[in-house]
């Protein structure tokens, strides 16, 4: 028989494959299952042959060895010795692209010569079997002989066995500033930094790690990560994206780490505080770590199927996060590649499934621990100090006022004007209508409609302002009756009534293709129809302002009247340039149409106050009238009346708009309304505070495995069980939360401690020793110093899962200590430093740049736990996505200047300064730094950076011509080379003059934050300085962790 | 010194400090490339220098090089707009069958209802262009422009809630934290335009606030990079969240901080070797000239009169759905690779004869313009226009008084209908139908990752073999189940 192609292909490749038994596959060193065949075999194999039934194909299973090498009608996958009759290596050669393995159709990559050397020795060597390396309860290494610390004689066998050397130790100073930044996430202060370099005693480097470590920085430090883990944040984060009351939590991480907590404990109550026998507030407290998930408050949405969502959330965190594992996966179908199951996922759902929860949002996410917080009482004496200080400002200031006030009315009194009206009506608007309207204007500007009466029907009114109206502040429309409307009312609709659903303001300028739109602050009417009255809701002249056709204004139900008025408000008074034209829209497009107003008058107004919150007349007005009433001399001369004739209530009136346009005390004023809404909020902080926790049903809930995840799929009943896979565990009828907390951190948990230690060494070193930090599964990677991790697992839970110890471990090693620098050799043999010859070299996360810049210059307010605050942020960022539902208002006074960690989060748009933190919707344990032009900008514009480059600004100019030296050892711990003071100098020295010369530029440019505006003399010189200092903060090295 | 010569200087600046890497490694510098600072799980992938996209990539030749997603959100009526049922007219009032219903679930506001009866589409319809698409009054600016259009009528999806439904739609899966298919497509494919973001948003604004958030993961970057993530274009005075600089501090001083920075940071560079140093100087670099770029994209004062008559009175207005297609166009033309705009409130469940025709005013006009524009300036056969929202609405009322103005539709996520136009699809056609009530899609079904995977397709890419290994899978777009390509649409 002659063979086919195929066949001959087939066996060519199979003496090829046998030609490489004879050098072996890694160069000599032993195969070992877990590191070099399990991930082959789980990358290209388990999708289709391994632990899900669903996708199984051909029924082979190839995750398990006694299936592997089980007789198949004469084929054996794996045949233990004989490589040549095993049906995997002679599939995976082959060339037939219907029998090769995978098949092209998987998109799973061929494996390379290499790997099927190593497949090939290994089933030649008998296939030896084992399990994964995670899933083996870690023993504790030997530490390889040396005089090291044992964390570099692991780090530095490894580095011999690839030829290479550790790299120097980073010089102290650079030290210094690492380890302040990696134990309390800011730079040291210039005095503390020459301090540390000053001590000179033998474990000087000690004494420090233990002082940052001891400090409450530390506390703060460690709980970003945690928050980032836990995926914390201040609001619901679906729909309307309520608030919650859940930052006691945050304050209990702090503490917990402050306190060094040890790591189970912390685990322990986070899981089940509330079943620890007399639990305490606090460690009810601590559940709220799984209740930090999404809730959807949607109107449509079905609370149950929200319940399961965050039932799910909390298995997928507490594989994440403490288990390294990727249970997400087997939400809807058994693992693909990891021994989980799909009931197994459920089982491990039902210890969530019993919370005495309804699946609300809101206020209304039961169940609730009542806490009074005792850190919200510093923030609230802060909030109460400054909110007093406001308002001295605002009582000088307005003493101020009155004494300017009273200079304008002795003058205004000298050139009363004959007469005065509030109100002037536009005599001869431009007009016209988008579906056909016909208008006929009388010489008092009153316009009648006539011709057509469409059912919706926009009228477009444009105008300039009346010669003696300087701004506008206010529009006022005039609806009238006419016997030529339906019953003589107010339309030529068939009712008789108008509705008017929106009016539009804008500005034009004359050639111009563009508009510019003119907000409206809000409307007053003469006449409002009942509400519930009427059918639809047209009974809120408010309404007219919000764009929405579903409601408005009306004269339904309106009785003997002839005159129907509304006043709008402008939001800011506008002056116009000569070429601008303004256009008012009034638009019928209402729900029942048919009710466009017949008849009706324009007139504006340039007074603020009263006038335009109201139908009342200006108190100007008012004035006017009451002096020329008083005054008997036929020619109206003012001269007669005297202002002691002033009734003093108009008198107050008067002030009271004389002060709406007063800038300065209008600041002030701003400023304490402000100040007193921040006390008010963190007064409602000192009271008890509802945190979701969790707490379980009397009775619980039956559970479910369900079908394809889908919320509502019910399948088989299960009841809550430990993964026995991992770590077998006696339990009692029905385990609970507690057994499941304590099943997580035994000694004899195979992952947790793994997982825990990789975490710490990720914060420490920049990278973990297993670089997947969520998976550490087979499709994770395995770790670059598996002993290490091993013996620190171990190490960790022998010292009482001690975090401050095991962290004081890691920077006292050599290791920690390297210099960071990248050789180019090194660069090219490592470049992902996965052998540890260097320390990384990376961006710090955007909370320590924050932190660091207010450090540095000397804003931080260091206050400890308390309510969200809200520093610095572009305005309209949250409006613009809720379309003006939320507004940001940042905090003044000194709240403005609290560490990130307290920075309020609302899931639905992150504070725009934190560029690529994680974005707390799910959970995040793996470090996201990227390197964009965004933060390019952030760094140069956001105001936290400009005013802290201010504050250094004049620190660097009262140094006495230390300018340099200070900005450079603020911001970088260090002195200028010859060739830095070069280019700073002459950068300073070029925007020096080019501020002498533009001074107002200067003061507009130091006037950032809450910084008080600079003298046109005192500018030029800061604003230099601030420039260089800005320049500063975005360098490379500034932003870096060496 | 221009922008070639910086770059020129960079190149030298790094030949000259004696860096000898490999021929790879230079250029992802040179680039401002990702290959180390992206720690993580896709540190493995291969790098991605901008402009180029990864490797491989196409799969194929490209019929659309771009995409411009007009997003409607909140659920527009297909049945108000698109798909005609005339039927309905003699049912109004009478209850839907249970049969049609076939136990779909309620949402909770129609829940409480006694009965649901049908409510007959409130506007008239009639037929347009040479294809006879059906397209109702309201919208009678897209209607003379049907014969560039491809309806879909049978778009399907499985969330009835507009979060999970929007995030579905635009990300693939129902749960947040999955890329939005403009990161997808900016990862994948890179971008043309060295001085804008390859992935660029637009949101209407409106003067009250939505019922319906447009929340950031819409456009989020997922797992992938944060460089992939879609930047908001504001309108504001900040297009780009920090674009600005501070007053007082004028341009060519900004020139001279960069400068400065520059050369101290290439004095780091020589002590501390590290090639992400180079990459920072460039993307500084790239970041001032979008102090200029974005500005000037944002600014429509120099678009002649003829383009304000053509997108309609509401373009004259900053941030207006009108104003955001001129932008669109204007981005389509300088390259940038996906364009998505949002404009929120189609979410009709009371006054629907008001408050979903208020939403046709905002946008029909525009739309067809849109499309008129980029047709006369040769870009649409190679931009891909996607016009569509989370889901539909139902033909029964949303309030037990069918007639009264006041009555809407609840949420419909059976059938739906979405539209596309130019790159590579077939104009003037309709594709899928839906039973007499629009309420069951009758014929070939189109799930929102068919969409997806047709949409990939479009662009050159196999939705199967484009994935991003994180936690241990290889994800894609098109999720787990099988999605297909609509090969009937296809020109």
């Amino acid at each position: 028989m002659i063979p086919d192609l195929k066949t001959c292909c087939l066996i060519l490749c199979l003496i090829l494959a046998g030609a490489m038994t004879s050098s072996t596959a890694l160069g000599g060193e032993e195969i070992r299952f877990s590191r070099d065949v399990l991930p082959l075999l789980s990358d290209r194999c388990f999708h289709c042959h391994g632990p899900d039934p669903m996708t199984r194909e051909a029924g082979l299973r190839l995750d398990l060895r006694e299936e592997a090498v089980k007789d198949r009608d004469g084929t054996i996958a794996i045949n233990p010795g004989k490589p040549d009759e095993s049906e995997l290596l002679a599939r995976i050669v082959s060339h037939d692209d219907d029998l090769r393995m995978p098949p092209a159709s998987s998109h799973r990559k061929p494996l390379s010569e290499r790997e099927i050397a190593i497949l090939r020795q290994w089933i030649e060597e008998g296939a030896q079997w084992g399990r994964h390396w995670s899933f083996e309860k870690p023993t504790r290494p030997d530490v390889p002989v040396s005089n090291a610390h044992p964390i570099d004689a692991f780090v530095q066998k490894r580095l011999a066995q690839a030829m290479l050397q550790p790299s120097l130790m980073a010089d102290r100073g650079t030290l210094v500033r690492r380890l302040y930044f990696d134990l309390t996430g800011m730079p040291p202060s210039v005095e503390v930094f020459d301090a540390a370099m000053a001590d000179r005693s033998e474990n000087a480097y000690e004494k420090l790690v233990d002082r940052l470590l001891a400090s409450p920085q530390f506390g703060e430090r460690m709980a970003m990560w945690w928050l980032d883990a836990a995926r914390y944040s201040d609001t619901d984060g679906f729909q309307i994206d309520a608030e919650r009351e859940n930052w006691p939590w945050r304050d209990w991480v702090v503490q917990s780490f402050h306190e060094n907590k040890p790591f189970d404990r912390f685990i322990v109550e986070q899981f089940a505080g509330d079943l620890l026998e007399n639990a305490t507030d606090e460690q009810r407290l601590a559940t709220c770590f799984h209740r930090n998930h999404m809730t959807n408050g949607e109107g449509g949405r079905d609370p149950e199927e929200s319940r399961i969502d965050y039932v799910i959330d909390r298995v997928n965190t507490t594989g994440t996060v403490f288990l390294g594992l990727t249970l997400g996966c087997t939400q809807c179908h058994s693992h693909k590649f990891d021994p989980i199951e799909h009931r197994d996922y459920y089982e491990l759902a039902a210890f969530f499934d019993s919370i005495d929860e309804d699946g609300r949002a809101g206020m209304s996410a039961k169940p609730y621990l009542k806490y009074r917080s005792p850190l919200a009482e510093s923030v609230y004496e802060q909030a109460k100090d400054f909110k007093e200080a406001c308002q001295k400002e605002r009582e000088a200031a307005r003493e101020l006022a009155v004494r300017e006030f009273d200079g304008w009315l002795t003058d205004v009194v000298k050139t009363l004007p004959a007469s005065f009206e509030t109100w002037k009506p536009i005599e001869r608007p431009e007009l016209s209508s988008l579906h056909g309207t016909q208008f006929e204007i009388s010489p008092d500007g009153i316009v009648q409609t006539t011709g057509v009466h469409p059912h919706h029907e926009d009228y477009r009114l444009t105008f300039t302002l009346p010669a003696d109206v300087k701004r506008l502040t206010g529009v006022r429309l005039e609806v009238l009756t006419d016997p030529s409307h339906t019953d003589s009312r107010w339309s030529r609709g068939k009712s008789g009534e108008f509705i008017l659903s929106n009016v539009k303001l804008s500005v034009a300028r004359v050639g111009s293709s563009q508009v510019r739109e003119i907000e409206m602050n809000d409307a007053f009417a003469d006449y409002e129809a009942e509400r519930g009255k009427t059918e639809t809701g047209y009974n809120s002249v408010q309404n007219l302002l919000n764009d929405d056709p579903r409601n408005g204004w009306s004269s339904i139900g309106a009785k003997d009247m002839s005159k129907m008025s509304v006043v709008i408000r402008l939001t800011e008074p506008l002056i116009l340039a000569d070429d601008e034209r303004l256009t008012l829209t009034l638009m019928h497009r209402s729900t029942p149409g048919d009710g466009n107003i017949g008849r009706f008058r324009l007139l504006v107004t340039d007074q603020a106050g009263l006038p335009v919150e109201s139908l009342s007349p200006s108190p100007f007005e008012e004035f006017v009238n009451a002096a020329r009433a008083e005054v008997a001399d036929a020619d109206g001369a003012p001269t007669a009346w005297s202002l002691s004739q002033l009734d003093p209530q108009l008198r107050e009136r008067l002030l009271e708009q004389y002060l709406i346009d007063h800038e300065g005390y209008q600041a002030s004023k701003d400023r304490l309304e402000r100040a007193t809404q921040q006390l008010k909020e963190t007064e409602k902080s000192r009271r008890e505070q509802s945190v979701m926790v969790l707490s379980e049903k009397s009775q619980p809930r039956t559970s479910y495995l369900l079908e394809r995840g889908v919320w509502d799929a019910k399948g088989e009943v299960v009841h809550p069980a430990l993964l026995d896979q991992f770590l077998e565990w006696p339990t009692n009828d029905r385990p609970t939360r507690l057994d499941l907390a304590n099943w997580i951190v035994s000694r004899e948990n195979p992952l947790t401690s793994r997982v825990i230690v990789n975490h710490l060494w990720q914060l420490v070193f920049g990278q973990g020793l297993v670089r997947t930090p969520g998976d550490f599964g087979l499709q994770g990677e395995q770790p670059t110093h598996p002993e290490l991790l091993d013996w620190l697992a171990i190490e960790f839970m022998e010292h009482n899962w001690d975090v401050k110890y095991l962290i004081k471990l890691m920077v006292l090693s050599r290791t920690y200590q390297q210099s960071s620098d990248l050789s180019g050799a090194l660069l090219a043999s490592d470049p992902e430093n996965r052998l540890l010859a260097r320390a990384n070299r990376y961006r710090l996360p955007a909370w320590m740049l924050r932190d660091a810049a207010l450090k540095a210059s000397g804003l931080l307010n260091s206050t400890i736990g308390g309510p969200p605050v809200k520093p610095w942020q572009p305005d309209g960022v949250w409006a613009e996505i809720t379309m003006g539902r939320f507004d940001y208002k940042p905090n003044l006074g000194p709240s403005q200047y609290r560490r990130s960690l307290y920075a309020f989060w609302r899931r639905s748009s992150s504070p725009t300064f934190l560029f690529d933190n994680a974005e707390r919707r799910v959970c995040e344990v793996a470090p996201k730094l990227t390197n964009t032009p965004l933060q390019a900008l952030t760094l140069w514009n956001d105001v936290t950076y400009l005013e802290a480059s201010r504050v250094l600004a004049e620190t660097a100019v009262a140094s006495e011509s230390k300018e340099l030296e200070t900005l450079a050892r603020a911001l970088l711990q260090r002195q200028l080379s010859a060739d830095e003071q070069g280019i700073f100098s002459s950068l300073q020295q070029e925007t020096s003059e080019y501020y002498r010369q533009h001074a107002d530029e200067a003061v507009a440019f130091t006037s950032i934050g809450q910084r008080p505006a600079l003298s046109q003399d005192a500018a030029p010189g800061i604003a230099s300085w601030m420039v260089v200092a800005s320049s500063m903060l975005s360098l490379d090295e500034a932003i870096t962790h060496e | 010194m221009n922008d070639f010569d910086m770059q020129l200087s960079r190149r030298l600046f790094l030949q000259q400090s004696g860096l000898n890497l490999g021929g790879m490694a230079v250029a992802g510098l040179l680039s401002g490339s990702q290959t180390r600072t992206t720690l993580g799980s896709d540190s493995l992938r291969p790098s991605t220098d901008d402009g180029f996209g990864l490797p491989g990539l196409p799969h194929f030749a490209a019929k659309a090089k771009r995409v411009i997603f007009l997003t409607q959100s909140g659920g527009p009526s297909q049945i108000d707009l698109y798909d005609h049922k005339p039927l309905l007219e003699k049912l109004a009032g009478t209850d839907l069958p249970e049969s049609v219903r076939g136990g779909q679930r309620l949402t909770g506001m129609t829940k409480g209802q006694k009965s649901l009866p049908v409510k007959p589409a409130v506007p008239k319809f009639s037929q347009h262009g040479q294809s006879g698409a059906t397209v109702s009054e309201w919208l009678p600016n897209i209607a003379k422009v049907s014969d560039e259009i491809c309806f879909i009528k049978s778009m399907v999806t499985d969330q009835i809630n507009h979060a999970p439904a929007m995030t579905k739609f635009l990300t693939g899966h129902q749960l947040p934290g999955r890329p939005s298919f403009g990161c997808w497509v900016s990862y994948g494919l890179g971008s043309e335009c060295k001085n804008l973001p390859d992935y660029v948003v637009l949101i209407s604004k409106m003067k009250r606030g939505s019922d319906q958030p447009l929340y950031d993961h819409y456009w989020g970057n997922g797992f992938l990079p944060g460089k992939y993530q879609g930047v908001k274009l504001r309108n504001s005075k900040d297009p780009v969240l920090y674009l600005r600089d501070p007053n007082g501090l004028p341009r060519e001083l900004r020139r001279s901080m960069l400068d400065a920075v520059a050369q101290a940071n290439e004095l780091k560079f020589e002590q501390a070797h590290d090639p992400e140093i180079a990459t920072r100087i460039q993307q500084y670099e790239m970041a001032f000239r979008m102090q200029t770029s974005v500005p000037e994209l944002a600014d429509l004062s120099n678009e002649p009169e003829s383009t304000f008559a053509l997108y309609g009175e509401d373009s004259r207005r900053a941030g207006s759905y009108a104003s955001n297609c001129i932008l669109a166009r204007r981005l389509a033309e300088r390259g940038v690779r996906f364009i998505q705009l949002f404009h929120p409130d189609w979410d009709s469940h009371s006054n629907l004869s008001s408050w979903c025709k208020a939403r046709c005013d905002d946008t029909d006009q525009a739309s067809a313009a849109l499309l008129t524009d980029l047709k006369q300036r040769g870009l649409l056969e190679d931009t891909l226009v996607i016009w569509g929202g989370e889901f539909g609405r139902t033909v029964y009322s949303q309030g037990e008084s069918w007639e009264a103005a006041s009555s809407g539709r609840d949420h419909h996520p059976r059938c739906f209908t979405v539209w596309l136009a130019g790159g590579g699809v077939k104009p003037g056609m309709t594709y899928g139908k839906t039973d007499d009530f629009s309420y069951n899609v009758s014929e070939d079904p189109v799930h929102v990752n068919d969409l997806h995977a047709t949409a990939m397709h479009l662009l050159g890419i196999d939705h199967e073999r484009f994935t991003f290994r994180t936690q241990g899978l290889d994800f894609k777009l098109t999720g787990v189940e099988k999605s297909k390509i609509i090969e009937r649409i296809l020109l």
